[in-house]
C-alpha cells in the first residue's frame, strides 16, 4: 500500500507540472499589428498637404477620433501618397512598405462621391497591376463631396481591373472632401 | 399509445411476420471476461423464449441445439458480472462469442457498463457498433450527430461542435476518458480537441443529470471511453485505413496493446492517428482552403492488482485546419456582397491540400493518471489527477507579420477523490470531492478574451436504489467557482475578481413493465457560471463580420430540466425509443444584436452584446426500428425543437430545425463475408421556421433538404487475420443545400457527394 501511495505521488507531480506563461502578467489589448492611423499626403500646386485619420484605441471602444477633411484647389493637379501606420503604447509604426511588400495581395481604391476628381494610381505590383499607394489626382470644379478610402486585402485572386469589392477590407472610411476655388 | 404507434409502423413499414420453419439450427459460442478477456466458465446462457439452459464450460463455451428460425432473447448472466439479454436471430448455425463486463474487476466508471438489465434513470443514448464502425474516420461532433436530438454547430466542413437538445460550447461537456475536456469550447468555431479513434464507446447523457461530472452542463453530457486495457497476456493490433473522396481525405489509425507475459501486473496500449484532407467540393465549385491536417499519439500503461489498480494516460492531439477563404471577410459591405453572390466571391475554385491563411492551429496535450483501491465488501476509491493544455493560434491573414493573430493558452489541473459502495447493490451510495484550477493567458495582436485564473472546489453525492421494477436516484453537488481575470489596457494593469456557488440536483425514477417497457422521469437543477467570452469578451468575429462585446455583470443561468423516456423493446420485432424534454433556464446568456453598429477604420460592423434572458427549451426525439424479415430491418428516428425566449415572448435564433430520417437495412447472408448489409437512408431537416421576428440575421433560414445516404458492411479473414469493410455515400444524389446550424452559409454551400471508404484490419 505505501509503495502505491508513492507511486501515485510520482505521478501527480509529474501530471501537476505548470505552464511558464502567466495570467497573471497580461498583454496590452490594444492591436499591435492593426492599421489605426492613416495619413494622405498631397503635393501639388505649389504647397504640401498631409490629412490625417486616426482610431487611436482601435477597432470597438471609441470611434475614430479624428479625420480631417481633405481640402484641395480646383482646377489642380496632385500627387498623393498614402500611409498606413499602428499605433499603440505612444509609438508609431509604419506598415506602408509592409503592404507594398504583399502589393501582389492588396490594392487602395479612391471612390470620390459628390466632387470631380480624377484619380489614377501611379505605382504597380510585381505582377504590374495597379497598387494605388501612389496616385495622381486631377481636380474638377468647387464644391463638398466625400471619398471613400479601400485598402482590399486579395491574396490569390488579384487581377489587373478589379473592382472594388473585390477581396476583403483592411480599411474602408469616408472622408470629407472640400474642393475651393 | 403503443397500439397506435404500433398501427402507424404496421402501414408504414408493411407487416411482416417471422416464419418459423426448420428446427435443426445450433447456437454455439464462448462466453469471456471484459475486463481480463479469459473465458468464463459456469455462465448460465438461457433462452428466454423456450426455457433451455446451458451452462458454460471451463473453456467458456455453450451450446443450444435443435432451435428452429426465428428471433430469441438470450440471457446471459454469471454470479461475478453483470447479466446481459442478447437478441439473436436463428436462420442459420450461429456462433455468438459473447464479452461480460466484469463487476469488480472493472477499470472503468459505473456509468460504463454495458447491461440492459440495469435501469439507468439519466436520459441516455449510446451509438452502437454499427454507426460506430460507419462513422470512424468522421470527428466527434459528425460522429455524435446519428444519435436523435444530436446535431451539429459547423463551421465549414470541417470543425463540428455536438448540439444537445439546442444547447452547445459551454453547456455541453464531454468526458474524455474519464477528464472533462477543457478547450477553448466557448468559441462556436473551436470543435472538440480530441481523437475518437481512442475511444470504443460513446455515450449522450441528455440534459442536466451528469452531476458527478460538473454542475454547468444544463444540455447534457458526451462520454468518450476506450475499452479496458487488455488482460489476456496477449498481443493485439490494428490497423484502420480510410479514404474520402469528396476532399480527398486519407486517415490512417493504428493501434497496439499487450498485456505483459512476464509481468502479467502490467499492461499498455498506443494509438496513433493522422488525416489529412483537401479543398471540400460543393456540387458545383471547390472551396479554396478548407483542408485540414491532424496528427495525435496517445499512450497508456496500466498496473493492476486483486485490491489495486492504476493507470497513467498519455495524450496529444494536433490539428490545423483552413478556414474557407470565401468566408473571411472585411466588414458588413463586404459580407453584403457576398451574401448577395451565388457563388463565393473570394474563391479560387482549385483542388489543393495546402492550407494558407486564414487557419487555426490546435494543439490538446493530456495526462492523467486514475488509481482504484478496492476495499472490503467491495466499494472502491478512486483517485484521479489530470494535467490538460490546450493552445490554440488563429491565423487571420497575413498582415505584417507571420505570427498568429489570436494565441490562447488554457492549463487546466484537475483533482477528483471519489468513493462508492459496490455497484451490485440494490441502495447503492457514491460520493466525491474534486478541484480544478485553470490558467488563460492570451498573446498575438488581437485581444478577444482576458487572462483568467479559474478555481472550482466541488463535492456530490449520489444515490441509487432498486425495488422490485422500481429504480429511484437522487444526487446533490456543490459547486463554488472563483474567477479572477487580468487585463492590460494601453499598460493600465487592472484585475477583477467574481464568485458564484450553488447547489445543484438531479432525482429520477424509472418503473419497468414486463420485459417490454420502461418508462423513466428525470428532473435536475443546474446552474451555469457566465464564461469569462460572456463577460469580457471584446473583439472582432472575421468569420461573421460580427463585433461582440461581453458584460461584467452577467450573473449565473439557472436550468431546470425535466424529461421523460420511453423504452419499448418487445425482443424480437420492434425497438421504440422516445424522449420528451423541457428545459427552462433562467437568466440563459444570449448573444443578441445591438445598436449602433461598431465603427472603425476597417469599416462598420453589426454589434453583438452578451444579455440574459429566460428560455425554455421543449421537444421530443425519438427512434423506432422494426424487424421487417431474416433479411430486412426498417428504422425511422427524429427529433423536434422548440426554443423560446420566454423573457421577450419570441423564439431564440440558431438553434437546430426539426430533423427526421428514415432507413432501411438490407443482411446478405454469406459464408466468407459475414454481418454484410446494404443500408440506404433518406434525411430531410426542415426549414427552421421558428426565428425570431424581427430576424436581425443578415440571411432568412436556408430553405429545408433532403438527402440520400447510402452505407455498406462486411467482415470477413484477411490472411487469417480478421477485417471489415465499410463504404459510406453521403449525399448520393449530390444534392445542394445549406444548414442553417453551419456559419459558413452565408458564403458557400454544403459538401456535395462524398463517398468513404474504410478498411479495418485486427491482428
Amino acid at each position: 500500500m505505501k509503495r502505491h501511495i508513492i507511486v501515485l505521488c510520482v505521478l501527480s507531480l509529474v501530471a501537476g507540472f505548470v505552464s511558464c506563461k502567466k495570467a497573471s502578467d497580461p498583454n496590452d489589448e490594444n492591436e499591435h499589428e492593426a492599421i489605426n492611423k492613416i495619413t494622405l499626403s498631397f503635393s501639388g500646386a505649389g504647397t504640401t498637404a498631409t490629412f490625417t485619420i486616426e482610431d487611436p484605441d482601435g477597432d470597438g471602444g471609441n470611434p475614430p477620433t479624428r479625420i480631417d477633411t481633405i481640402r484641395l484647389k480646383a482646377g489642380q493637379t496632385y500627387t498623393s501618397a498614402i500611409g498606413f501606420k499602428n499605433l499603440s503604447g505612444g509609438t508609431e509604426r509604419d506598415l506602408t512598405a509592409g503592404i507594398a511588400a504583399q502589393g501582389k495581395a492588396h490594392e487602395v481604391f479612391y471612390l470620390p462621391t459628390g466632387v470631380t476628381l480624377t484619380i489614377s494610381k501611379t505605382d504597380k505590383d510585381a505582377n504590374g497591376y495597379p497598387l494605388g499607394l501612389n496616385a495622381s489626382w486631377v481636380v474638377g470644379t468647387a464644391g463638398t463631396g466625400s471619398l471613400t478610402l479601400k485598402l482590399m486585402h486579395k491574396s490569390g485572386i488579384k487581377g489587373p481591373n478589379d473592382a472594388p469589392t473585390l477581396g476583403h477590407s483592411d480599411v474602408q472610411i469616408m472622408v470629407p472632401v472640400r474642393i475651393t476655388n | 399509445m403503443r397500439q397506435s404507434i404500433q398501427v402507424i409502423l404496421c402501414l408504414a413499414l408493411f407487416c411482416s411476420g417471422i416464419r418459423a420453419q426448420d428446427c435443426a439450427y445450433t447456437l454455439t459460442g464462448s462466453i469471456s471476461d471484459a475486463d481480463t478477456r479469459s473465458p468464463l466458465d459456469r455462465a448460465v446462457i438461457r433462452i428466454r423464449e423456450t426455457g433451455a439452459v446451458s451452462l458454460s464450460d471451463e473453456e467458456g463455451h455453450y451450446h443450444f441445439y435443435g432451435l428452429c428460425r426465428g428471433i430469441y432473447n438470450v440471457v446471459i448472466s454469471h454470479v461475478n458480472c453483470d447479466s446481459v439479454v442478447l437478441r439473436v436471430r436463428i436462420t442459420d448455425n450461429l456462433v455468438r462469442n459473447v464479452v461480460l463486463p466484469h463487476r469488480v474487476n472493472q477499470l472503468q466508471e459505473v456509468l460504463v457498463r454495458t447491461t440492459r438489465e440495469q435501469h439507468p434513470v439519466t436520459v441516455r443514448e449510446e451509438l452502437d457498433r454499427r454507426e460506430i464502425a460507419e462513422a470512424r474516420v468522421q470527428r466527434l461532433g459528425e460522429m455524435l450527430s446519428r444519435i436523435s436530438g444530436v446535431t451539429v454547430l459547423q463551421t465549414g466542413n470541417s470543425v463540428f461542435k455536438p448540439v444537445i437538445h439546442g444547447l452547445h460550447s459551454q453547456r455541453v461537456l464531454i468526458l474524455n476518458n474519464g477528464v472533462r475536456q477543457e478547450g477553448q469550447q466557448w468559441g462556436a468555431e473551436h470543435a472538440p480537441e480530441m481523437d475518437p479513434f481512442i475511444s470504443d464507446r460513446f455515450i449522450v447523457l441528455k440534459g442536466a443529470g451528469a452531476l458527478k461530472y460538473g454542475s454547468d452542463a444544463i444540455g447534457g453530457a458526451i462520454l468518450a471511453e476506450p475499452k479496458a486495457l487488455p488482460s489476456d497476456q496477449r498481443f493485439h493490433a490494428n490497423l484502420h485505413t480510410g479514404f474520402s473522396t469528396n476532399n480527398r481525405q486519407y486517415v490512417v489509425h493504428a493501434m497496439a496493446e499487450q498485456h505483459l507475459v512476464h509481468a502479467p501486473a502490467w499492461s499498455w496500449r498506443a494509438h496513433v492517428t493522422h488525416r489529412r484532407s483537401g479543398n471540400v467540393r460543393t456540387p458545383d465549385y471547390w472551396q479554396h482552403n478548407t483542408g485540414a491536417g491532424e496528427l495525435n499519439f496517445s499512450a497508456a500503461v496500466g498496473y493492476r492488482k486483486p485490491t489495486f489498480r492504476s493507470d497513467i494516460f498519455f495524450s496529444a492531439f494536433q490539428t490545423r485546419i483552413g478556414i474557407f477563404s470565401g468566408s473571411h471577410i472585411g466588414n458588413l459591405t463586404d459580407l453584403q456582397q457576398t451574401i448577395l453572390s451565388p457563388r463565393p466571391l473570394l474563391n479560387i475554385d482549385a483542388f489543393t491540400y495546402d492550407i494558407d491563411r486564414p487557419y487555426q492551429q490546435v494543439g490538446h496535450y493530456l495526462i492523467r493518471s486514475r488509481s482504484v483501491w478496492t476495499l472490503p465488501e467491495g466499494s472502491r476509491l478512486n483517485l484521479q489527477v489530470a494535467q490538460q493544455f490546450n493552445l490554440r493560434q488563429e491565423y487571420d491573414r497575413a498582415m505584417i507579420t507571420d505570427r498568429p493573430e489570436l494565441d490562447l493558452s488554457l492549463n487546466t489541473t484537475t483533482a477528483d477523490l471519489g468513493w462508492e459502495q459496490d455497484p451490485g447493490r440494490p441502495r447503492h451510495v457514491q460520493a466525491g470531492i474534486g478541484m480544478m484550477r485553470q490558467e488563460n493567458a492570451w498573446s498575438g495582436s488581437r485581444f478577444f478574451i482576458p487572462n483568467y485564473v479559474l478555481l472550482n472546489p466541488y463535492a456530490y453525492t449520489i444515490g441509487r436504489s432498486v425495488k422490485g421494477p422500481w429504480t429511484a436516484e437522487a444526487g446533490f453537488r456543490f459547486d463554488h467557482r472563483n474567477l479572477t481575470s487580468y487585463r492590460n489596457r494601453s499598460g493600465a494593469l487592472s484585475s477583477q475578481a467574481l464568485t458564484f456557488s450553488n447547489i445543484s440536483g438531479s432525482g429520477g425514477i424509472t418503473r419497468k413493465m414486463g420485459s417490454d417497457l420502461k418508462l423513466s422521469g428525470n428532473a435536475a437543477w443546474a446552474w451555469r457560471a457566465p464564461h469569462v467570452n460572456e463577460l469580457y469578451v471584446n473583439g472582432l468575429h472575421h468569420g461573421t463580420a460580427t463585433f461582440e462585446i461581453g458584460d461584467s455583470l452577467l450573473k449565473q443561468e439557472r436550468a431546470l430540466n425535466l424529461s421523460v423516456q420511453l423504452a419499448w423493446d418487445d425482443d424480437s420485432l420492434w425497438d421504440a425509443d422516445l424522449t420528451l424534454y423541457s428545459n427552462l433556464i433562467r437568466d440563459f446568456i444570449n448573444l443578441v444584436p445591438v445598436t449602433p453598429a461598431t465603427l472603425t477604420l476597417r469599416g462598420a460592423y453589426p454589434t453583438f452584446r452578451f444579455k440574459q434572458t429566460d428560455a425554455r427549451l421543449s421537444g421530443a426525439d425519438y427512434r423506432l426500428s422494426r424487424v421487417l424479415s431474416e433479411r430486412w430491418t426498417a428504422m425511422v428516428k427524429g427529433s423536434f425543437l422548440f426554443a423560446r425566449d420566454v423573457g421577450r415572448n419570441d423564439w431564440l435564433s440558431q438553434m437546430p430545425p426539426h430533423r427526421v430520417e428514415a432507413q432501411i437495412t438490407w443482411k446478405i447472408p454469406g459464408e466468407r463475408f459475414r454481418d454484410t448489409y446494404l443500408s440506404p437512408s433518406v434525411q430531410h431537416v426542415f426549414r427552421q421556421r421558428l426565428v425570431p421576428d424581427p430576424n436581425n440575421d443578415y440571411l432568412a433560414p436556408p430553405p429545408a433538404y433532403t438527402l440520400v445516404h447510402l452505407n455498406f458492411g462486411t467482415t470477413f479473414k484477411f490472411s487469417g487475420m480478421e477485417s471489415s469493410l465499410n463504404i459510406g455515400v453521403h449525399n448520393l444524389l449530390n444534392t445542394r443545400y445549406r444548414d442553417y446550424m453551419n456559419r459558413f452559409r452565408y458564403f458557400t454551400d454544403e459538401m456535395g457527394r462524398n463517398i468513404t471508404l474504410q478498411w479495418r484490419v485486427g491482428l
